[in-house]
Order: structure tokens, then sequence, then C-alpha cells
């Protein structure tokens, strides 16, 4: 008895040590990081800041809802599987976008991930003992007002956060344009000047300053019938525009489509981009889009190809024609650039790998290019590429030519794979394997041509000084010498301004806050007939409401949704 | 009578013997009723004297073959054959037989100087004194205080069966068994009494064989629980109230599971061979156009009619008669000391879609050795089971045969699946892409119990549970589609270990009984997944997967290698004490005190009591003489605790890596420094959700158990709900977080009603009719949150709409949407304007229903006659609705003119433009009540007498299986019963229909042999 008494107190004791537990849960697969230099704190703080820059300026996230609301862009159902996303897309031009849409929800989301990863740097980088956390701590809070500057313009709202532990305050209207701008001043002296395009610089912020104050009268009263721009504010932009201009640190392309190529990243007319590297964080998101299933811009790549995406609306290409009539709009270097002999030249249809680049610009009718049979281009007898008239061959309709056409709409006809004039703006990667990743190009928020027209747009507003804007306006077109300028304007006005702004910066994210200052965002074109002043910002994401719920009034839906 | 593969069969010829058994019942009554007893005593005699007579089912008179008859207080023994006849020498002065047999209440016979003696054995299945297994221990039917529901093997559902839950689906009240969709092991939603959480891991406790299984996924697709071996199962106790389950503590608050396997018995030896192959279809196609009722929509639509003048039913393109074999060795026996039971299984299962299959493979040994003077008894059981699964493309297959074209052919003129490359013709997809699982999992547990004193018995259990998952997911390069080609692999390994040790005390003294258990457990999980992938295949007839060396494409950007490791551990203190008075008044106290690794210093413990009491009444005096042969009142109150949690919620997150979304570059070089982010936020002060449950109940057994039942009420409140939280403020350094949610309370109440009646005749005719109704409430109260969101909406456009939200005074599963109220003049949708601002937005959201059913009712009939037996078995449920988010998603207007086929649902309103999008609403919702004939089974036993082969083989029995041979439904999708995952941030989603594996109705044909 006393032995199995024994045995057992033993076995009870042997499984005893092997179970007991303090329970302090050991974490296997990951840690907290520790041990980083200073110089590795510092940049690990910054380098978060910017990151989601490019899914931010995603062509479904911040290039849709400032695009496809607009009349320079519209996005139909193409059919099949393309595009048809249960109508968002069509919504979105037609300003009745909800509060469950996804790309709403997705920029929401990055924009406030960012301003969270501006508060983390903003609080961290004062204690890291390193050179460059001063310049850094100044990005991040430039970044943080940037942040809600697209917040404000987009929805309205603001969000104040010192410490990451407490709860945002709420800003709306006047009071958010208020503080973006003490945050932007606030951060603009410590700022470098020479760590642009990709980082927020002295010139980036100037940029920033003047954009703020030109949009001032929007941001302190959204839905007033007509904005009251302040001469102050005037003022400002165009002191902001003249420190840039007058630095003498940017130039204006005389290549015009060199300003979107993929090494664009040393381009002087960008002052403020979204670096974008293929090796780390680049998409060709923005080359694809518009282009047709069936354009192959890369022999390299047989699977990269566009997607038939969104197209200019025919009243915006009008804008175009009627500005140049009798003359094709090509007089405009900004319109259009061949780069493939064949669309003049039938006969120039054997092209090296080395040569071959796609047409830039808004592209219209018959579309040549590659040609691609069972997954492989097909060559000439000299082993260069062929290249001929393209046919909707991945679309199963062989015979129907990819010829783009002006009209486009939501009807059956006007919304079919030709259908809309398509934009190239920015250069095809040549590394994009697949047509949407591995791209290279920096993706533009303010250029010089941007600052130049800001300037003269206040000039005109705050004395009607359509002498000075004139000269502004021609100062970029008679820059644009490659391969022949623009003709000159001659008379200048809010108008003329507003459609010279189309013609510079079209496909640039711009155009929906541009229209609402020009008060031309309640207009009539294509599909779009909503009238309602209070579409002007976008609804906050359901989720966002739903997920604030539990404290009664904090996060309120905006007025109309 | 049973068709279980290792059930013990019944004798051929049974209706004779029964005549015979009755007679011969009679007439032994007769005679000892005429024997004076004093003959008895006056009897002696030194040489053996034999003994003869047969054993039959008291109930039924059925003979029972291989019952055990051992003479009291010797290794002397013999089983029954095949009629249930015995005939055993025993010695001189011998007084007493003992008759055992599986399922039957073992019963002591006085020889005297009777030589022929036949034995009618009480089921024990029928009777107060069936075994229940409790945790930890086992009671009976008549001491058991907390509601327990057994269900022994002859009762299964029967059929093709990947899970255990299938096997119970529809036989318990308050259990509610759904499965996610109609793929071969696809995950089965297993809720008792009502989901108390809003969150995924409203799933109940499993136990097999004394070793709790962690609910873990193994990797790949199919339930965890695919891996065993449904012929292996003895019996299946559902524990459903608190009192029951609050022996397991934090882990009992949505129910516990026991499955027990099946043991071999002394003095017995049986060999099964059971072979069966069944047959199977696409039980109900969508009702998408047909090819010229297509053209003529499209065309009536002014869309784009692309005629390319076939006329193909994809759904029948992609779907197939499906074959599965089953093939099942089992053997079990033993001796005085040691006993065993053996099986193999294999399972080859094709899914009704092209290309899926599941191959299941099982070995189990189980043993029993006893020792040291029948002090010390060593249970082991072993379970090995490898698994295969294979499947296709399954959203890509539905998605695209109930979209396509149907006047493009299939196949093109040399055989190959037709291409049309803007659309994909579901066929290329199935050709190029597949996904295959191959999973081992074994589980062996041994548990030896020592008896230290006659009445204190110590047991130690140490278990080990360990899979290994390997996933390929391949997509094949090809020309045309282009595509490079793709090879994902996924390698899974859990490993759950536990060591248990406990002492039970028994105490009987008089009229009191007591029982006592007081033990320690600790488990430990390990779970870790790893990935890697490569890209860029060429175009040759190798397959990625048996050379993913071929791939010439590999960066970091594409193929970055991943993976997790998680260690829990769970460390218990329980006890639990039954004390009972006369048989008659009946107590039950327990508690456990658990411990988990999940939770912060300051909540690492967990104290988890319950009490039970109950009231044999039909053993008053006062009661004695009514019809009741059995009335017991039971009532208990408990507290459980639910802990399923993702891992390191209490600790902070803080990382830095180089990736697309953390880092940036900061100048003009290459090299890009490492982001520093913050991916999780720490809640230290997170703890256990806590769910306290009352029940009361009534069982009773009328007309001598003729008729019998349970009625049960229940309440259940769930509190300090766990939940992942989208702070209110959106600038977050994580989007989430977990907490316990102050105040909020999910109430789950209902009765539950479980009635049976059977009835024997005299000529063999037997009939077993039994049903179920359960009715449940479930209601969210004080929710900080005006709705806390999920089931996240699937197909394009609509993928940030949710369809399920959870508010207060409605139940879990609710759908919260807008109320479609028709079209407006330009054709476009009208919702209501609940507010009354005179804006349709989601402020006008309503509780629209609920995907949880307010009743579910089950029948289950059992005929028996002359050889043949029938089991039927229906279940329904109703006041539950389902959300057709195939339809939402594929069956509207804009894309039938685009030329996507659709069903007539998208043209049913003419006023609708065709320029209508069709966003989440109450449109797509639909009631989801259904009336299924679930189970049907035929039996015939045949004599092998008849065929000459009487000698060698018991038993042959001949069956045909139905499985889900009809569905009476309103609903118009593929099957109302259907639960695909589109959970939110953790908060599962309930009756969301989208794309799911299509249900198969299916017929099986089976052959089991007994040695």
């Amino acid at each position: 008895m006393k032995k199995t008494l024994l045995s057992i107190l033993t076995a009870v004791a042997l499984t005893g040590t092997y179970s007991c537990t303090n329970l302090a849960e050991n974490v296997l697969d990951e840690a907290s990081v520790s041990g980083l230099s200073n110089q590795q704190l510092a940049d690990g703080n910054i380098a978060p800041v910017y990151a989601l820059l490019p899914t931010i300026f995603l062509h479904t996230n911040y290039f849709a809802v400032q695009e496809i609301s607009t009349d320079e862009a519209i996005l139909p159902y193409r059919g099949g599987t393309d595009w048809g996303d249960n109508g968002i897309y069509l919504a979105l031009h037609q300003h009745t976008t909800t509060s469950t849409d996804p790309n709403l929800l997705n920029t929401w989301n990055n924009l406030v991930q960012s301003l969270s990863r501006s508060v983390s740097a903003i609080n961290a980088l004062p204690t890291i003992k390193d050179g460059s956390a001063q310049v850094y701590l100044a990005e991040a809070r430039g970044m943080r007002a940037y942040y809600n500057m697209m917040l404000l313009d987009l929805f309205g709202i603001v969000f104040v956060k010192e410490d990451p532990q407490s709860t945002s305050t709420v800003l709306r209207g006047e009071a958010g344009y208020n503080y973006v701008l003490s945050e932007l001043l606030a951060a603009e002296p410590n700022l470098q000047t020479t760590v642009g395009p990709g980082r927020l610089s002295k010139g980036a912020a100037w940029g920033l300053l003047a954009r703020l104050y030109l949009n001032g009268a929007v941001y302190r009263n959204r839905t007033a019938t007509s904005f009251t721009f302040q001469s102050a504010d005037m003022d400002k932009v165009t002191e902001y525009c003249d420190k840039i201009i007058n630095s003498g640190q940017y130039k204006l392309a005389s290549d015009y489509f060199t300003i979107f190529n993929q090494d664009n990243h040393t381009n002087p007319e960008l002052i403020f981009a979204v670096d974008q590297r293929a090796e780390l964080n680049g998409t060709n998101r923005l080359a694809y889009f518009s282009l047709s299933g069936d354009q192959f811009p890369i022999p390299a790549y047989p699977a990269a190809n566009g997607t038939d995406g969104p197209a200019i609306t025919p009243d915006f290409y009008q804008s175009w024609a009627q500005a140049y009539s009798p003359k094709d709009p090509t007089v405009d270097p900004r319109f259009y650039r061949q780069n493939l002999s064949i669309y003049t030249n039938p006969a120039d249809s054997c092209v090296s790998a080395a040569n071959f680049n796609i047409n830039r610009g808004i592209l219209r009718g018959q579309q040549y290019g590659l040609l691609r049979v069972n997954g492989a281009f097909v060559r000439c007898p000299d082993g260069n590429y062929k290249v001929g008239k393209l046919f909707n061959v991945t679309r199963n309709r062989p015979t129907l030519a990819v010829n783009f056409t002006e009209q486009v709409n939501y009807t059956v006809a006007g919304s079919d794979y030709n259908t809309g004039y398509r934009v190239e703006k920015y250069e095809f990667s040549k590394k994009s394997t697949s047509g949407r990743n591995l791209g290279d190009a920096d993706i533009s928020i303010i250029r010089l041509a941007d600052v130049y027209l800001m300037r003269a747009e206040a000039k005109l507003r705050k004395s009607n000084d359509a002498a000075g804007a004139l000269a502004d306006v021609n100062t970029v077109r008679a820059a644009r010498t490659f391969p022949t300028a623009p003709p000159a304007l001659t008379s200048m006005s809010l108008d003329l301004l507003f459609r010279e702004r189309g013609f510079e910066l079209y496909w640039e994210m711009v155009r929906r806050t541009d229209m609402i200052r020009f008060g031309k965002y309640e207009g009539t074109w294509t599909e779009k007939t909503n009238t309602d002043v209070r579409k002007r910002i976008f609804p906050i994401p359901q989720t966002a409401i739903d997920g604030a719920s539990n404290i009664p009034g904090y996060l309120t839906q905006n007025e109309g949704y | 009578m049973a068709t279980n593969v290792y059930s013990f069969p019944l004798p051929p010829n049974f209706h004779r013997w029964t005549v015979v058994c009755i007679l011969l019942g009679l007439l032994a009554y007769a005679a000892q009723a005429k024997s004076p007893v004093g003959n008895l005593s006056t009897r002696t005699s030194v040489a053996d004297v034999t003994v003869t007579g047969q054993v039959t089912d008291e109930a039924t008179g059925e003979a029972l073959a291989g019952c055990s008859v051992v003479v009291k207080g010797s290794q002397r023994g013999t089983t029954t054959d095949a009629n249930g006849n015995y005939r055993i020498a025993v010695p001189n002065g011998t007084t007493t037989l003992v008759f055992g047999f599986i399922g039957f209440v073992s019963q002591e016979v006085v020889v005297g100087n009777r030589t022929a003696i036949n034995v009618g054995l009480k089921s024990s299945a029928s009777e107060l004194n069936q075994v229940v297994v409790i945790g930890y221990g086992s009671t009976t039917k008549r001491d058991m205080t907390g509601s327990i529901k057994s269900i022994k093997s002859a009762d299964f559902n029967r059929g093709i069966i990947n899970s255990p839950e299938q096997l119970i689906q529809g036989k318990i009240a308050g259990v509610n068994v759904t499965s996610a969709s109609g793929e071969p092991g696809s995950n089965q939603t297993i809720t008792i009494r009502g989901p108390g959480g809003i969150r995924s891991g409203s799933t109940p406790l499993f136990v097999l064989d004394g070793l709790p299984l962690d609910n873990s996924s193994t990797g790949g697709a199919t339930n965890p629980l695919t891996f065993l071996n449904p012929g292996d199962i003895e019996s299946i106790d559902v524990l459903k109230d608190a009192s029951a389950t609050s022996i397991y503590g934090a882990r009992g608050a949505n129910g516990v599971v026991l499955i027990t396997t099946k043991k071999g018995k002394a003095g017995t030896s049986a060999l099964t061979l059971s072979a069966s192959l069944g047959v199977s279809k696409l039980a109900r196609p969508l009702n998408v156009f047909s090819a010229s009722d297509y053209r003529r929509e499209v065309t009536a639509l002014g869309g784009v009619l692309d005629d390319r003048g076939a006329s193909t039913d994809w759904q029948r393109e992609v779907t197939r008669t499906a074959i599965t074999q089953n093939y099942n060795i089992g053997f079990n026996g033993g001796s005085q000391k040691l006993t065993y039971f053996g099986s193999v299984g294999v399972q080859q299962q094709q899914g009704i879609l092209k290309n899926s299959q599941l191959n299941r493979y099982t070995g189990r040994v189980n043993v029993s050795q006893r020792m040291l003077e029948d002090r010390l008894t060593l249970d082991v059981n072993l379970n090995a089971a490898y698994t295969d699964n294979q499947r296709p493309p399954i959203g890509s297959l539905v998605g695209g045969a109930i979209s396509a074209n149907p006047t493009y052919p299939a196949y093109d003129s040399t055989g190959a699946p037709f291409q049309y490359q803007g659309g994909t013709n579901p066929l290329i997809a199935l050709k190029l892409n597949k996904d295959v699982t191959a999973t081992t999992r074994v589980i062996a547990n041994i548990s030896p119990s020592f008896k230290i004193l006659d009445n204190l018995v110590y047991k130690l259990n140490i278990g080990l549970d360990y899979s290994n998952a390997n996933q390929d997911v391949q997509s094949l390069a090809n020309a045309v589609p282009q595509q490079d080609g793709r090879l994902d692999s996924y390698y899974n390994t859990n490993r759950n270990t536990l060591v248990e040790n406990y002492f039970t005390y028994t105490l009987n003294r008089g009229s009191h009984n007591l029982t006592a258990l007081l033990g320690h457990s600790y488990q430990k999980f390990f779970i870790q997944g790893r990935n890697w992938s490569i890209n860029k295949f060429p175009i040759t007839p190798v397959e990625p997967i048996y050379n993913p060396g071929l791939g010439q494409d590999l960066t970091l950007a594409n193929n970055q290698p991943g993976g997790y490791a998680i260690q829990n551990e769970l460390q218990s203190f329980f006890g639990r004490a039954t004390y009972n008075f006369k048989d008659r008044y009946l107590l039950t106290a327990t508690v456990r005190a658990d411990g988990s690794s999940k939770f912060g210093s300051n909540n690492k413990y967990g104290i988890f009591p319950s009490f039970s009491a109950g009231w044999r009444l039909s053993d008053e005096n006062f009661l004695k003489s009514g019809p009741f042969t059995d009335l017991k009142l039971r009532a208990g109150w408990g507290q459980t605790g639910n802990q399923e949690i993702p891992a390191k919620i209490t600790q902070a997150l803080y990382t830095a890596q180089v990736s697309g979304t953390t880092s940036y570059p900061l100048n003009n070089s290459n090299s890009y420094p490492a982001g520093i982010s913050y991916t999780r936020l720490a809640n230290p002060d997170i703890q256990w959700e806590v769910s306290t449950q009352s029940d009361v109940g009534l069982d009773f057994a009328l007309f001598n158990g003729a008729l019998s039942g349970s009625v049960d009420y229940f309440r259940k409140v769930s509190e300090k709900i766990l939940l992942q939280v989208i702070p209110a403020d959106p600038v977050q350094p994580a989007s989430t977080y977990w907490t316990n949610v102050p105040d909020m309370r999910i109430t789950n109440q209902g009765l539950e009603l479980d009635l049976n009646y059977r009835y024997a005749s005299q000529s063999g005719f037997r009939f077993d009719i039994g049903g179920n109704v359960t009715f449940i409430n479930n209601v969210v109260t004080n929710s900080p949150y005006s709705v806390i969101t999920s089931g996240s909406a699937n197909g394009s456009g609509l993928t940030s709409a949710t369809i399920n939200g959870y508010i207060n005074n409605q139940p879990i599963g609710t759908f919260f949407l807008k109320e479609f109220t028709g079209f407006d003049e330009k054709g476009m949708s009208t919702y209501r304007d609940v507010d009354g601002d005179g804006l349709v937005t989601d402020k006008d959201r309503i509780a629209a229903g609920s995907a949880l059913p307010t009743k579910q009712f089950n029948i289950n009939t059992n005929l028996a006659y002359k050889g043949f037996d029938l089991a039927i078995n229906f279940n329904g449920i109703s006041g539950n609705k389902v959300y057709d988010n195939t339809a939402n998603a594929s069956f509207y207007k804009l894309r039938l003119s685009k030329g996507l086929n659709t069903t007539p649902e998208a043209v049913q309103y003419s006023q609708e433009s065709i320029n209508n999008s069709a966003p989440v609403s109450s449109r797509f919702l639909k009631d989801g009540r259904f009336f299924r004939l679930n189970n049907l089974a035929l039996g015939y036993n045949l004599n092998p007498k008849a065929i000459g082969m009487n000698r060698w083989i018991n038993n042959i029995r001949l069956s045909v299986t139905g499985q889900n041979l009809f569905v009476i439904t309103p609903y118009n999708g593929y099957d109302p019963e259907v639960n695909g995952n589109q959970a939110i941030n953790g908060v599962v989603s309930y009756g969301i229909d989208y794309l799911a594996y299509p249900k198969a109705r299916t017929v099986i044909v089976g052959l089991n042999l007994t040695f």
C-alpha cells in the first residue's frame, strides 16, 4: 500500500512539475522593436508617416473620388465583369455616393491611419537624439496638417490629436480650416528646402499653404451659393506662390509629358510628390487604369495590359476642341504625344522593343500596338515587334476594333469597351510585369505649373488683375516648347482660367476641388444632373459612424447623407 | 435496428426467435413460479452442471448475439451465438451467472437447480440506468441533475458523414447544427442554446475520450473534426446547461460535446466489414435563364447579345454525379483483463463540383488493461487520421456557372474548354487552379486509474493531439488566358497536450450516497503556420506542386514568406460533489478555477461555480401507483466562461519593418528605412466573457417507458462580452482593439421539448417515433453601440456594405438593412425613409429579421419488421431569414443587359431601370424556413443460413440511405441552410449565402458483414 501510494505521489509530482505554470504568455512570433540606433529610430518614425501615400493616391481611392466625381472622368459599367461594381462608379459620377462606398472607406482609413502615424511620430521624435529628428518632427507635423487638409476637403472634418492616448477633437468648417492653417504655418520654419519632391519641403509647404488659402472661402462656408474670397487670403496665395517661383529651385518642363515619366523623381517641375519606387511601394495603376484591355504597352510583359477603366467625358473633350477650333487640340502639346509613327504612317509596322512607347495624353480613335496571339507578341521577320490595329480580342470581341469614341455614357451603346477618349498621362512602367504593379513614377501633388495658375487665380479673384493672370498662364504655356508650344492666350477670366487648369492639370486629382471653388460642381455633364450643394463633401464612411456610436454625438454624419 | 458499422447486428430470422423467446420466457417464468424455493438448497452435487438458454432484449424479444455469460467470481465464461443461445458448464456450488452486453444493463441470475435459463436483458438505452458521460466521470440518467442528452451510435444520422456534428443534427433539442455549405468536409456551425457571444468562438468545447480539443483550424478549409471516423464513435453526450458544463469552466459557456469512442468487451469477439457506395448530385440548381430565354431577355432589355449559338447549362458543366466509397473494418473483443477495439476506415468522397474530393483514412486502437488485482486500469486510445482534400476554385466555378452566357459553348471543336477571354469560362478556371490540403492528425491518450482504496480512485490522463497540414494552392502557367503560374504552400502544425490528475471518492452509507471529485488540469496549445510561394512557371505538363523549383520568379515583394506561432496555456483546478439521499433527492455542486495565458496578470484566473438539484418524484409514495415510470424535476444554476479570443491581446506590438505600407524613401538611395508602427494595441485588463445560466427541467417516462421525454426551460445571460471594436476616434495606430464591452448583455432563453414514443408488437413490428422542438429567444441589451456591424457583403461594389448588425433589443444574427420599397419614376430603387428626414441614408437601416430560427423541430422515426428496418429523420426550422448575397451581386438587370446570365429574379420588375444598382437592402432578404427529409435509411438483415454462410458469418446487412432527399422551402437560392463566413473583425456573421458550394442529394447503398 505504501509503495502504491508512493508511486501515485510520484506520478502526481512528476506530472505536476511538468504542468505547474504561472501562465505567463510566451510570445514566439513577434517582438516589439528594441536596440535600434538613434538614426534608425528617427528614420523609422518618419517613414510610416509618408508610407501610405501610394495607397491613398491609388486609382480607386483618391483618384476615383477626385476625378470620377467630375467632368474630367466617367467610368461606366463596361460589361461582363469589368467595372460593374454594383454601380459605385456610376454613383460617384452622379453625386449619389453613399456612406458604404468601399473606395471612400479605403481613402478614409488610409488618411486617418496616416494621421495616427503622424501623431505617434510627433510624440516619439522629440525624445530621439539624432540630427534629423528636428526636421522629421516638422515634417510629421506638416504631414498631419496635410492629411487633415485632405479630410477637410473630402469629408469636411478635421481631427485634432496631440496625445496618442487621448480621443481626438473633431473640428469642422472654419475651425477645421484654421487648425490646418496654423499647423502648416507652425511646421514650415523647420522644414528643409532640398528634401523634395518625395518629402515635405519648405516649397511643398508653401504650395500647400497657397492651395489652402485659395480654398479658404470654400472651407469656411462649404455650401455657400457663391464663395467670398477674402483679399487677405489671396495676398497669401500670391505671397507663397512668389516664394516658390522666386526661389529659383523649380523649373517648368519644356517637354510636358516628362513630368509624368517613370524617371520623374528628378524633374525640376515637381515640388511635392508621392515618391514611388518599383522595388518598394510603386504601383502603375494610374497608367494602366484607362487603357484598353487590348493595349499592351511593354514588349517584355505580355500580361501587362489596360483595363478599360475611366474615360474623359465628351464635355471635357469639347472644352479642348472648342478652345482650339478649327484646329485640332493636338496643337497643344499637353493634349497628346504621338510616340508610335504607325498612327500617321501605316507602313511603319515593325518596331524594336527599345523604341516601343505608346502614345501619351488623350487617346482618340483607332489604337495601334503590340499584337498578342496565344500569349506572345507577334514579331516581324526582322525580329522586331509587329505593330498593328488593335481589336478587342481579350474581350472575346475580335472583330470590334479598339477605336475610342468621343461619346461615353451609361447607355448600353455608350458604355461599351470602346467608348470615351482615354488618358495615358503617366508613363506605363517598363518594369510592370502585370501592368498593375512595379511603378516608378512619382505622383505629383504640387508642381510649378499649378503654382503659376494659383497665382493667376489669386490675382483674378483679388482685383480682377486679368493682365497679371494672363501673364502667369502664358508663362506656363510658353514653357511647353516640345515639340511646339501651344498658342498664347489673349484674354483671361475665371472661366478661362478654370479651362486652363483642366488643360494643364487634367487627371491630377485636383479637379473636384477646382470645380467646387469655381462654382461648377453643381453643373450638368454627361450623366450628372445632381445640384445638391451638400454633395460638395462626401459622407463619412458608415463603419466609422457605427464604430463611434458608443459616444453619442462624437462623430455625426455629414448633412445630406 | 442500428446499422452503424460496428454495432452488434441482429441475428437472422429474429422474428421467429422473438416468438420462441417470448414463449421460452413465459415457460421459464411459469416454471420458476411453480418451483418450490426449498429445492434450491436441497440440491448438492460435486460435478459440473451444464446450463443452456437464450439471451434476448427484454423490450423487443430480439435475440442478442455475442452477449457474455460469466460464472460469477470465476474466470469461466462464454458468449451467446448468433441466435442468442449459450451453453456453459457451471461448477457445482456456483450460484450466480452474470449476463452482460454493451448497451444493456448486466444482470445476475441465481442458477439454483435449473439447467435452462433464459434471460431478458434490459436495454440501458431505454432505461434510467443509461450511462451518461459528464466530464471527468459518468453518471446515469437516473442520477443526473443537469441538462444532458446522450445520443448512442444506433441513433446517429447515417450516410456520408464528414464530422461528428452531422451525426447528431436534429437529434437534440436546443442544439442547432448548420453546415456552412455543401462542400465535403465543410465547416459546421453548432450552437447549443443560442449564441452567447457575438464574435466567432461560439462553438462548443469538444472533448474526445477525455481530451478537450482545440477548435482552431488545423489548416486548409475543412472542418477540423473531419478526422474522426464516425464508425468509431460509441456515443455523443451534449452538456447543455451550466450546471453540467461548468466543470469545463472557461470553455463551458457554449456547451460541451463529449465524444466517446467504442471499446471492447470482455469475453466477446467480433469482426465487422462494411462497404458502401454513394451517388450524389446537385440537389437544387439555380433557375438561371436557358440559352433561348437568355436571348429573348437580353434582347428585350436592349442589351448586348453576343450569341454563339450554343445552348449550355453551365451548372451542369461544372458539376457531376459524384461517387463516394466507404470501407471499414472493425474488430473488438477481449478477455477478463484486456479488452480492445480496433478499426481501419477509408472514405473517398467526390464533391458534386468537378475536381472536388475529400479522402479520409483512419485507424484506431482502444485498449484497456486491468492489472494489480484489478486495482489498476490502463486505458489507451490511439487515433491516426490522414485526410486529403482537393478543392476547385469554388467561387469562380459557381459564380461563373450562374453568370456565364448560356449561348457560349462549353468546349470548342477540339474538346478543350471554349475560350472567351474577357470573362472566364469556369471550366478554364477549373483547369488552371487547385487547392490541395493533406492533413495528418494523431490523437493519443493514456489514462491509468488506480484504486487506492475501495472508494478512492486516482486517475491520471495524459493526452496529445497533434496535427500537421500541408496546403498547396496552385495556378498553372497558361498562354490564353495569359497567366504566369504561381504556387503558394502553407504548412500548419497544431499541438495540444494535456495532463490531468484527479481523485474520485465515493461513499455509500445507507440512504446517503456521495461522490466527490477533485482535480488539476494543465493544457498547452501550440499552433504554427508558415507559408512560401514562387511565381512564373513555364508552360509544361509538370504541375508546380510536384516541382516548385521550376518557378522562375521569386521576390520579396511578391513572395515574402509568412508565418506565425502561438502558444497558449490553461491551468485549472476543479471539483465536483454529488450527493443523493434515498435515490430521490439529488444534489450536485461543481467549481472550476481556470487560468489562461491569454489574460493579463490581474485577470489570470476565473472561478466558475454551479449548483443543481433533482427530485425523483416517481419514487415518492404518492406517485408510485401512477402512470409514471419516471418523473424527475431538475433545477440548476451555474456560471461558465468563454476565452476564445486570439492570443497576445494583453500585449502591444510595435514593429519595425520594411514594407510597402510601412516604409518610404527618405532620400535617393535604394535602401529604405524600417518603418516603426503599432500593429496591435494592448488591453492588459481583458478578461473572460461570463455566462450565467439557469435551467429547470422535467424528465418523464410513462406507461412502462413507452412514452418518455423531457422539458427544459433555460435562461442564459452572457456578460463582459469580448469584442474587437472599432475605436470611436478613428485616429488610431491599429484600426481595432479588443475589449470586454461594459454593460452589454446577450440573453438566450427558451424552451426545449424532447418526446419519444416506442411500440413493439408481438408480431415483431417495432415502431419508435421521437421528436424535439426548440423555441429560443435571443436578445442583445445594453450595448453601448447603436450598432455593431458584421456580414460584409460580397461582390463588386458591395464590399464595404454590411449585412448583419447587432443592436439593442434584437437578436444576434439580425439583418440590419435599408428597407426596399420599390422604384421611383426613373426606375431606380427606393427605400423607406425611416427617420423622415427626406433622405434615404444608412440612418434608415432597420432590423429586418434574424438568421437565427425562433423554432427548430425535428422528427426521428424508426420502424422494424421481419429483418427490415427503416430510420427517417426530418429537420425543420422557421422564423429565420437568409440574405441572398448571390442574387444581390449577380442577379440584377444591369448585368443581364451586359451579357451576364441571371435568374428571372433580375427582370421581375418591368419598371426597373437597367442602370439601377443593387445595393444591400431588404430586397435580397428572403424567408429561410425549411423542412428537410435529411436522412432516410432502409436496411435489411439477411439470414446467412439462407445462403448457406451461417458457419462463418453472423449477419449480413444490406442498406440504402438517402441524404437530403427533399427540402421544402420558399428560399430560391441553392439551400437555405447556409452560413458563409463574412465576419468583420471577428464579429460573426449569420445567414449570408454567397456563391456557396451547393448541397448534394445523395443515395448510398451499403453492405455490412459481421463475423
